[in-house]
């Protein structure tokens, strides 16, 4: 997000005066979150929008309904995503939603690659979800069977063409959307087995959770923060 | 978004077959001082992105506050990008440390962080010190480029490697692209030199291209090796003036637009001034002529033209003058397709063949060079007029020591004749490409109107 330096207005001082948020954590947030980082002045002072001290309060209210710093940051970063269209949208569709009755939505997440596996279900589980990562196609196809997840995430190409049979096994329950993904376009074949979206590695994050958000019908964190609510 | 990292040059993205191919480990190697850093910076500063950040990791050669202390004084470094669309970590301590193992686990972190879109290690053969045995460095380095390759991202290794490294290092087995840069000896002179010693997946232009280093950046100038010939036949069939109206009637009613013309003769005979009608002829009908001198200052060649009625503010006219000290071809000639492409010219004149000769280094790139230019200006209906020296003042016997005038489509020599207790002047057209041309040779005296051409030799004149 690009910030010009003009639509820089307040010192780091006024913006902690205005939110009653110590400029030391102010700094902090942006040092570690890099969500809301101000335009710098010639001299190298910081400088926050009117947007950007909107954004702070929201933070900051976030955190005293309960929610840690990091968690306030994740839902600023959806809510700056998404327009307010897509948000009533989202809620008209609650009770359809493919959460667990405890709320927790799992992501069945069926790899080949130890280091793609520990990617993905770091990406998945900052954004909230629940991740079981499983390498072998046979514990995957019977985990599918007994304790369906909200959603399978399968690479393709795991041994001996299992990917292909894991997404005609979800296909068969019925009830678990399939995101299949893989190092070669196999996108028709993906969609045949009964896949419901298909994307080629290396997955960018963001698309990559953003296709499972669409999957399950609604983010994980979004519901609990509504759920606070 | 492409296929293809781009640097920000298209020239440099040209020598990579339209740029670095996305998601690849690329093994940058070079000497100290041959421009790696400025290299891997120029790519993070043009690709980075508040979503897509570059992090930059420097390891134990270069301490990060020097590379940050000299990054500062490139044109591109943007200090309100760092933190946020560039990072700049340092993997030393943890190094030192933890050794390799805690740096993965460090780079890992930084991964999942920032999500990067491009990652530079800074300097990678460093980390070969932290491996207990050879094996051990294997295993880093598979584990590492695991990890790269999961996301969608370019990741640049830097290293301080030789040529006679580059079987042997398991890096360079490793790695998608490898791209060196080093130094050609010439003459007195090194010469900086790109080369791309491998790219997957995607072409690349063969060879060693020369590069320049400065605030800028690295600016390449790629080897011109041109490979299709240009069929003349297929080009312009619209005649143009030689500037001399006898000449004109002598090659049947002027040189073809597009053509490339070697005015040849010994020193003093009236080459440049020929050249000069060309270029003057082309002005005074609208056309902008360029003149490449090496020969003569701006102040030396206003006092020539002035004798003749021509004038360099005219506006048609583009003086290009470079000193034959320190140039070098590849530049030049860039120089020169940039001024073309700047002013729109379609008439070259470049004086003399024989300067640019001596900076070329060795005779096959300067002829590669010179050929690939000619064809681009035939492509693009540019005529080119070239003077060329030749070393005997009677009775020249040989042309063209480097092959230009089989390069060329029309060879006109100029030469000086003895008789009758008189020196002479004499133009012979000897080559014409695809028309037919007068072949006598005739006598031309140099007046304030330029060059006057005159009758035929008698059959007494003694030609020798």
């Amino acid at each position: 997000m690009e910030e010009h330096p003009a639509d820089g207005v307040y010192s780091i001082g006024a913006v902690a005066r205005m939110l009653g948020v110590s400029a030391q954590t102010l700094r902090a947030w942006e040092d570690r979150y890099q969500q809301i980082v101000p335009a710098r002045s010639t001299g190298g002072q910081r400088l926050f929008s009117r947007d950007q001290v909107d954004q702070l309060g929201f933070i900051r209210d976030q955190i005293e309904q309960g929610l840690q710093p990091a968690d306030a940051h994740r839902l600023l970063a959806q809510q700056r995503h998404e327009d307010a269209a897509a948000l009533s949208a989202v809620e008209s569709r609650h009770g359809e939603s493919r959460a667990s009755p405890d709320g927790t939505i799992t992501v069945l997440l069926a790899e080949r690659d130890r280091h793609a596996a520990e990617f993905a279900d770091y990406f998945l589980r900052t954004e909230g979800y629940a991740v079981r990562v499983v390498f072998d196609p046979d514990l995957a196809a019977e985990i599918l069977r007994d304790e369906p997840p909200s959603v399978l995430v399968v690479d393709l190409l795991m041994s001996g063409g299992a990917g292909l049979a894991l997404c005609r096994t979800a296909r068969d329950i019925g009830s678990v959307p399939v995101l299949a993904v893989s190092a070669i376009e196999l996108r028709d074949q993906a969609l045949a087995a009964g896949a419901e979206a298909f994307l080629v590695k290396p997955l960018d994050p963001l698309q990559f959770v953003s296709t499972v958000r669409d999957l399950v019908g609604t983010s994980a964190y979004l519901r609990r923060a509504e759920g606070r609510r | 978004m492409t296929d293809r990292l781009l640097s920000g040059s298209d020239r440099l993205d040209a020598v990579f077959g339209g740029g670095l191919p996305r998601n690849s480990i690329v093994l940058i190697c070079g000497r100290p001082g041959s421009g790696k850093t400025i290299l891997a910076q120029q790519y993070v500063f043009h690709n980075a992105s508040a979503d897509r950040p570059a992090i930059y990791l420097s390891t134990v050669s270069e301490p990060l506050d020097k590379i940050l202390r000299f990054g500062q004084s490139l044109d591109f470094f943007d200090p309100a990008a760092l933190g946020t669309k560039v990072i700049y970590e340092d993997l030393g301590q943890t190094l030192n440390e933890d050794g390799l193992t805690g740096a993965l686990a460090l780079i890992t972190e930084l991964l999942k962080r920032h999500r990067p879109g491009l990652v530079v290690i800074d300097s990678f053969r460093a980390l070969q010190t932290y491996a207990p045995h050879p094996e051990g460095f294997r295993g880093f380095l598979h584990e590492l480029a695991a990890r790269l390759s999961v996301l969608p991202m370019t990741s640049f290794w830097i290293g301080e490697y030789n040529g006679a490294d580059t079987s042997d290092e398991p890096e360079f087995a490793v790695a998608d692209a490898i791209v060196s840069l080093g130094t050609d000896r010439e003459a007195d002179r090194d010469r900086r030199v790109l080369s791309v010693g491998k790219l997957r997946g995607s072409g690349s232009m063969s060879g060693k291209h020369a590069y320049r280093l400065s605030s800028a950046g690295l600016d390449v100038f790629p080897r011109m090796a041109d490979p299709v010939e240009f069929d003349r036949s297929g080009g312009s069939h619209e005649r143009m003036s030689t500037g001399v109206p006898a000449l004109d009637a002598m090659v049947s009613d002027g040189f073809y637009r597009g053509a490339s013309t070697l005015l040849a003769g010994p020193p003093g005979i009236g080459k440049t001034l020929l050249a000069l009608h060309f270029i003057f002829t082309g002005a005074q009908h609208g056309e902008t002529g360029i003149i490449a001198t090496f020969q003569e200052n701006p102040a030396q060649l206003e006092r020539i033209i002035n004798g003749f009625s021509w004038s360099l503010d005219d506006p048609g006219i583009e003086l290009m003058y470079r000193s034959p000290v320190d140039l070098y071809l590849d530049e030049w000639v860039y120089d020169l397709l940039d001024t073309v492409h700047r002013t729109g010219a379609t008439r070259i004149a470049i004086d003399s063949m024989g300067d640019l000769r001596a900076v070329a280094g060795d005779e096959i790139r300067f002829r590669e060079y010179i050929y690939s230019l000619l064809q681009r200006c035939a492509r693009a209906d540019i005529s080119v007029a070239m003077t060329e020296e030749v070393s005997e003042l009677f009775g020249v016997t040989r042309l063209s020591e480097y092959g230009i005038s089989h390069l060329s489509d029309n060879v006109i020599l100029l030469q000086f004749l003895r008789g009758d207790s008189q020196l002479k002047r004499a133009l012979t057209v000897l080559k014409s490409r695809g028309s037919a041309h007068d072949p006598s040779t005739r006598q031309y005296e140099i007046t304030t109107d330029g060059i006057v051409l005159g009758d035929p030799f008698d059959p007494t004149q003694d030609m020798t």
